[in-house]
C-alpha cells in the first residue's frame, strides 16, 4: 500500500514537472486511458482485499484495459460514433462497482 | 490490510501508481491548458479582429476620399500650402492691428466735411503701405483681404468682400510688427496724413494677431484655367506674337479713336 501511494505522489511530482500537454487532438485517448487505469487500480486494490491478487492479471490488465480503451476511443472517432462515452461509462461503472466492493469488505472488517 | 507478497509485485504496482499519479496530473494540467487556450484563442481573436476592423475602416476611407476625388499625402500639403495662401485659412501670427475712426473735429466753415471723413481711397493706402511692408495676411474689421477683395465707397459704408463696413475700421495684419508699424509712421506717410484732419489712428503691435479666413465665395464665371498642355502648345506663338499683338491693339484703339473723333465730327456737322 505504501508503495503504492509514494508511486503516485512520485507520478504526480512527475507530471506536475514535466513542460508541455497533452496536444488537444489527443485529450480524449488520454482521458479514456485514465479511466482504464484508474479501473484496474481499483479492481487490484479490490483482488488484494479479497485476497486472490494476482500480478499478471493486474499488470496485463492495466496494460490492456488502457490499450483496449484507446483504441475504442479511435475507432469511435474514425467511425464518427462517440465510442469514447461507451469507453467511460463503463469503465466508471466498474469502478464505482469495485469501490462498493471495497467499501463493505473494509467494513466487513 | 493488503500485504505484498514479494519484491517483484511491489515494484510495479510501484511503477503503475507512478503512471496512474503522472496521467492524473497530465490530465488535469492539460484540462486547464486547453480552457486558458480557448480563453487566450478568444482574446488574440478578439484583438485581431479590432486590428482588421481598423484595417478595414481606414481603408474605406481612404476609398471614400479617392471617390471623392479628395487627395491626402503630399498633394495634401500642397492643397492645404495654396489654401492657406488663398486666404481659405485662418491665420495668427505676430503682427499690428491698426484703428481708424473718423474724426470728430467740426469741420471750418467752407470745409468740405468729407475731408474729415475715411474714405475708401485712405484704407486703400493703408492696404497698399502694409502690403508693401510685407504683411502676409490683412483683414479689415474681420474680412479677409484676398487678391479679388475689392475697398469701394457705397454710400456711407465701404464695401469689402461684398459686404458693407462703416467706421471705425479695424485692419489687422501680420507680419514684422516693426517693419508694418514704421510704414504706416512714415513722415508725410498715412498716419501723419490722417492726423492732419482729425482722423483717429492708432496702431497696436501684438503678439498674437488672428486675421480670420476669406468667407466669401469665388467663381469663375470667365475665366478658365489653361492646362500644361495647352500652354505648351500655345506658349511659343502666345510670347512670339505678343508685341505684334500689343502693337495691333494699339493701332485698333487708334483706329477706334479716329472713329469716334470722325463720328463725333459728323454728328456735330448734322447738328
Amino acid at each position: 500500500m505504501i508503495y503504492a501511494i509514494i508511486g503516485l505522489i512520485f507520478g504526480i511530482v512527475g507530471g506536475v514537472l514535466t513542460p508541455g500537454f497533452i496536444p488537444k487532438i489527443y485529450a480524449p485517448y488520454f482521458s479514456v486511458a485514465l479511466m482504464a487505469g484508474l479501473d484496474t487500480a481499483f479492481g487490484g486494490l479490490r483482488a488484494a482485499m479479497e485476497g486472490d491478487y494476482d500480478n499478471l492479471v493486474f499488470i496485463s490488465g492495466f496494460v490492456v484495459n488502457i490499450l483496449l480503451s484507446v483504441f475504442f476511443c479511435y475507432a469511435g472517432i474514425k467511425m464518427d460514433i462517440d465510442f469514447y462515452l461507451i469507453v467511460i461509462l463503463v469503465l466508471g461503472m466498474r469502478i464505482f462497482n469495485n469501490l462498493a466492493i471495497i467499501r463493505r469488505l473494509y467494513l466487513k472488517k | 490490510m493488503m500485504t505484498v507478497k514479494n519484491k517483484h509485485t511491489r515494484i510495479l504496482i510501484f511503477l503503475v501508481c507512478i503512471i496512474l499519479g503522472y496521467m492524473i496530473t497530465m490530465q488535469l494540467k492539460s484540462h486547464n491548458q486547453y480552457q486558458n487556450l480557448a480563453i487566450q484563442r478568444a482574446e488574440d481573436l478578439t484583438v485581431r479582429l479590432k486590428e482588421v476592423q481598423a484595417d478595414r475602416d481606414k481603408l474605406v476611407k481612404e476609398l471614400d476620399e479617392y471617390r471623392a476625388g479628395r487627395i491626402s499625402g503630399a498633394a495634401q500639403k500642397e492643397m492645404d500650402d495654396l489654401k492657406a495662401r488663398a486666404g481659405e485659412t485662418e491665420m495668427e501670427g505676430k503682427g499690428i492691428v491698426f484703428t481708424l475712426d473718423d474724426s470728430k473735429q467740426a469741420a471750418k466753415s467752407g470745409e468740405n466735411k468729407n475731408l474729415y471723413i475715411i474714405h475708401d481711397e485712405d484704407l486703400l493706402r493703408v492696404v497698399n503701405e502694409l502690403r508693401a511692408a510685407g504683411a502676409e495676411a490683412i483683414s479689415l474689421n474681420g474680412q479677409r483681404l484676398i487678391g479679388s477683395s475689392e475697398i469701394r465707397c457705397v454710400g456711407p459704408t465701404v464695401l469689402v468682400n461684398e459686404r458693407r463696413l462703416a467706421a471705425p475700421f479695424v485692419i489687422s495684419a501680420i507680419g514684422n510688427p516693426q517693419t508694418l508699424e514704421s510704414s504706416l509712421k512714415l513722415r508725410g506717410g498715412v498716419i501723419e496724413n490722417f492726423k492732419f484732419w482729425g482722423i483717429k489712428a492708432d496702431v497696436v503691435q501684438s503678439d498674437k494677431v488672428r486675421i480670420p479666413a476669406f468667407k466669401g465665395n469665388r467663381t469663375f464665371e470667365f475665366a478658365k484655367t489653361v492646362s500644361a498642355e495647352e500652354k505648351k502648345e500655345t506658349g511659343q506663338t502666345a510670347t512670339d506674337s505678343k508685341g505684334v499683338a500689343d502693337n495691333k491693339a494699339s493701332g485698333d484703339a487708334g483706329k477706334s479713336l479716329d472713329q469716334q473723333q470722325a463720328s463725333q465730327k459728323n454728328a456735330g456737322g448734322a447738328q
